[in-house]
């Protein structure tokens, strides 16, 4: 039977996709008030991950993290989704954690929390002022889930909602394998009929040289869908699936994709060679991979110096569709930078520099993913093929890290529109 | 309109099979003046197009931004909702636009030129939402359960149509919800001290300022509107006084009274999470009467009161001190509604205050807080005019008319709700034994822009007098 009267917390919208910003405000407090705004974040994998910004209110009593300035906190100065993009596992978690949402049907439930005062820690053992939960969402509501298993391909499709047909995507991740379905349901709810493949999950394909046919027959199976425009399907790749999306770019006689987009990849992949283990770079990985002084493994020079030799690379110069390269300049896990001006230089000399778009972000790291979710430095990692555990670094820095996620998203999302929705003259005669 | 022509072209030689012939060329098919020999432009040699809306998941009173995308410039298209309600009924409505010469439209920046809706208004299509041809007369929209959300589908349709046309030229379409509560929104049953009731608290600790929410005589337990509060930031009481299994007596008849409705303030006040001292009452139609009868009575003190479309008096019960209210009069009785030979049910007649008896007539002078009225005036059911002007004439007598605020919307009718929610112009009262309906009144448009302005305005009428 309290007699005074709580501050106002709201943050709208309280139900968005996770690409979407949201206005967290404050009121109702005394003027000139300190507080602090925080974040708290259960995980799937039962991790606490939590952000938080130190404000003042101004003379009415407000504070608005997209107009006020953070003091100080996990983020500083004017950053309206810095509760989300600035999020770390609470101290005294478990180390190297990475953040992925695997159950896509569901949302992310986010706490926005204000507590009195600037407080750095302790955050749960308190009582805030006011609470309110927000959900992030990777799903939009309509977009079909559909799990795949035919002819030896293995994924889950993501179908926008109405009667279609979509432009396609195959959707790849990494070289840490299984099956991560978030962004193929976040590109379906921008209107993408998106198919998330598993092309690696350790122990069951870890001795199998993945041949280009499984991802040519993935490809056709998208083009094949019918509420998919059979040529207008694109190849969305980060790191080892970069290198897979030009491999089929470049190589492949029987698919055609209209476009590809290419985070933090490389084309040193030589012909003939397994996808996931290649002796020669094997002996050479062992000699050239660093640790640096937190025993975090780093990659990036086993891959260098860039060969001038053709038949270790990927040869570029046969690539006939747009290609957007996305890179970080302190990926420390591939040298992607270095392998974008190699690839730049063959298609100089080949011809088709035209189709060739790059954007490298400075301090931004290897993992670069739709904006808003946290920067990771370095995280676990199993190696698929040895299965040793290690701490791979990432590299890239919380802000422009998650600047260039944000930055990047929107290219990519306006590169993909213009490239898989526009209708583009065709080359056949008028 | 080369660029279209050009596509159809290629096409033609590509012989591609996605290709729809269509025979039917009517007059709807404007979208692509050169189309060759009726040929949907919508093929699959690239060229689709695009629809998007954010927020795809809203609050009911959140706008939400519709807009199309990838279309040939200067073409005509329709947008339909539609949805069905619990009872299974579709609602549907619809609107006509032209495509920018970029190819898109925007429903915040262009006109509608036709349908359910006419002009620049986003959310045009959800409260112009109607029953489908076909569906039962006298629906009324309104949501029983309200920790789901409606599940809104917009359509994109090729051409100025209507729903009712061929479903196959759907172009593109989404799903949208619209949600009564917030995330961490909690829900509680009220069964305790007599009373029937839900309270919906606000995420997090408070304590909070809070409503006591009284619909009318429709009676039953309507939820929606305590649970949009809440995820406002308020708590809030929907209380149950008529016509609800859980309440004592016959259910027929209303068998609670002034101190039922007593308890009910005294529940919010007691609240751990209730800012005792910032306690406000809402009353729709009857709700009105027993709103002000509530702030009047002795040791109640509201901090504000909003009224919409109701009486001041009860006209057939004598005024209660300290009853149960268990007077055996009858609230289905025609004492309080009449009927015309077509079938239509009005209270106007009843909730006239020059019908009233006199000792049944709220105190209004005693009314010690500030008090908003909102009236509709189409009102065809109930005499608010009459009501309000009483309510304003008595203030004015006692030097109160500081406290008074008066919002009047020309074209609302009786049934003003939380925006974005279709009006309902005439609904089924009674099936037996024969069947009648209540005209409530209202201007569809008009109707829909006094819901958007009023629950503006009732939200900063509380958060000035309850923060």
């Amino acid at each position: 039977m309290s007699q005074t009267i709580s501050p106002v917390l709201s943050v709208v919208p309280t139900r968005a996709l996770v690409d979407e910003t949201f206005k967290v405000v404050v009121e109702n407090l005394p003027p000139a008030s300190p507080v602090t705004l925080h974040a708290l974040l259960y995980s799937e994998d039962k991790d606490y991950w939590e952000a938080y910004g130190h404000y003042v209110s101004d003379h009415r009593g407000t504070v608005s993290v997209a107009e006020d300035m953070s003091l100080g906190g996990t983020y500083t100065g004017k950053e309206a989704m810095g509760l989300l993009w600035s999020m770390r596992p609470e101290p005294g978690s478990r180390t190297g954690l990475r953040l992925r949402k695997r159950e896509v049907t569901s949302p992310m439930l986010v706490h926005i929390s204000v507590y009195s005062g600037h407080i750095s820690e302790g955050f749960r053992k308190q009582s805030p002022l006011a609470s309110v939960p927000t959900e992030r969402w990777y799903m939009a509501p309509g977009v079909q889930r559909i799990e795949i298993k035919e002819k030896g391909v293995r994924g889950t499709f993501f179908i926008p909602p109405g009667p279609g047909p979509f432009p396609g995507l195959l959707d790849m991740w990494g070289g840490g394998g299984g099956l991560l379905e978030y962004r193929s349901a976040l590109l379906a709810s921008h209107g993408y009929a998106s198919l998330a493949l598993q092309y690696f999950s350790p122990g069951e394909l870890q001795s199998s040289d993945l041949k280009i046919q499984y991802f040519e027959t993935a490809f056709n199976i998208i083009k094949d869908h019918p509420q998919v425009i059979p040529d207008s399907i694109g190849i969305f790749g980060l790191s080892l699936g970069t290198v897979v999306a030009i491999y089929l770019a470049a190589v492949s006689t029987k698919i055609t994709p209209r476009c590809c987009v290419c985070i933090s990849g490389h084309h040193l992949y030589p012909l003939g060679t397994a996808l996931n283990f290649n002796p020669k770079l094997e002996k050479k990985r062992l000699v050239t991979e660093r640790y640096d002084e937190n025993n975090y493994q780093i990659l990036r020079d086993v891959r260098l110096p860039i060969p001038t030799d053709l038949s270790e690379k990927v040869d570029v110069r046969k690539i006939k569709c747009h290609m957007l390269l996305v890179n970080g300049d302190d990926d420390q896990n591939v040298p992607a930078v270095e392998a974008a001006e190699d690839i730049a230089q063959m298609m100089r000399s080949g011809g088709n520099l035209h189709l060739l778009t790059t954007l490298t972000y400075p301090n931004t790291g290897h993992l670069i993913e739709p904006p808003y979710s946290p920067h990771f430095r370095a995280t676990n990692f199993i190696v698929p093929t040895t299965k040793e555990k290690v701490i791979s670094l990432w590299g890239g820095q919380p802000k422009p890290h998650s600047d260039a996620q944000e930055d990047s998203w929107r290219k990519i999302l306006a590169y993909l529109h213009h490239h898989l929705y526009s209708s583009t003259t065709p080359k056949a005669k008028m | 309109m080369f660029r279209v022509h050009a596509v159809v072209i290629s096409v033609l030689q590509n012989a591609v099979l996605r290709m729809v012939p269509c025979v039917r060329i009517s007059k709807n098919l404007a979208c692509c003046r050169r189309a060759v020999g009726g040929v949907r432009w919508k093929s699959s040699h690239g060229l689709a197009p695009l629809l998007t809306a954010s927020p795809v998941r809203a609050l009911i009173d959140e706008k939400i931004s519709i807009k199309g995308s990838f279309l040939p410039p200067h073409c005509a298209v329709t947008l339909c909702a539609r949805m069905h309600s619990e009872d299974g009924d579709l609602w549907e409505s619809f609107a006509h636009f032209n495509t920018k010469a970029d190819g898109t439209f925007h429903l915040t920046r262009d006109d509608s030129v036709g349908g359910s809706y006419l002009g620049c208004d986003p959310m045009g299509l959800f409260w112009g939402l109607q029953p489908a041809p076909g569906e039962r007369e006298g629906l009324r929209l309104r949501k029983k359960s309200v920790e789901t959300p409606y599940v809104v589908r917009i359509s994109l349709m090729e051409g100025h149509v209507s729903p009712r046309e061929d479903q196959s030229t759907e172009l593109a379409a989404l799903t949208t919800e619209r949600w009564y509560m917030a995330p961490g929104v909690r829900r509680i049953e009220i069964r305790q001290n007599g009373l029937v009731g839900t309270l919906f608290l606000p995420p997090g600790r408070g304590p909070f300022p809070a409503m006591l929410d009284l619909w009318g005589i429709g009676g039953g337990l309507v939820e929606y509107r305590s649970a949009l509060f809440a995820s406002r930031g308020y708590a809030s009481l929907s209380l149950a006084y008529f016509g609800h299994k859980d309440l004592p007596g016959p259910q027929n008849q209303m068998n609670v009274g002034d101190s039922y409705f007593k308890t009910a303030f005294q529940l919010l006040q007691d609240h751990h999470q209730v800012c005792a001292n910032r306690i406000g009452i809402i009353g729709t139609s009857f709700g009105v009467y027993l709103t002000l009868q509530l702030a009047t009575q002795t040791g109640v003190k509201p901090s504000c009161l909003i009224c919409i479309n109701g009486p001041v008096g009860n006209g057939f019960r004598h005024q209660e001190a300290d009853s149960d209210g268990m007077d055996g009069r009858v609230l289905s009785s025609v004492k309080y509604w009449t009927c015309d030979d077509q079938g239509n049910v009005s209270f106007k007649i009843f909730s006239s205050p020059e019908n009233m008896i006199p000792e049944s007539k709220v105190k209004v002078e005693d009314v010690a807080c500030p008090l908003m009225y909102i009236e509709g005036m189409d009102d065809l059911s109930f005499s608010s005019k009459e009501n309000v002007d009483l309510i304003k004439e008595t203030l004015d007598t006692v030097g109160k008319s500081h406290l008074f605020t008066h919002l009047s919307y020309p074209g609302a009718g009786h049934l003003i709700e939380p925006p974005y929610a279709p009006n309902t112009r005439m609904s089924l009262w009674r099936v037996k034994p024969n069947k009648l309906f209540v005209q409530w009144g209202g201007h569809h448009a008009q109707h829909a822009a006094a819901q958007a302005d009023s629950w503006k305005k009732i939200l900063d009428f509380m958060e000035k007098h309850l923060r």
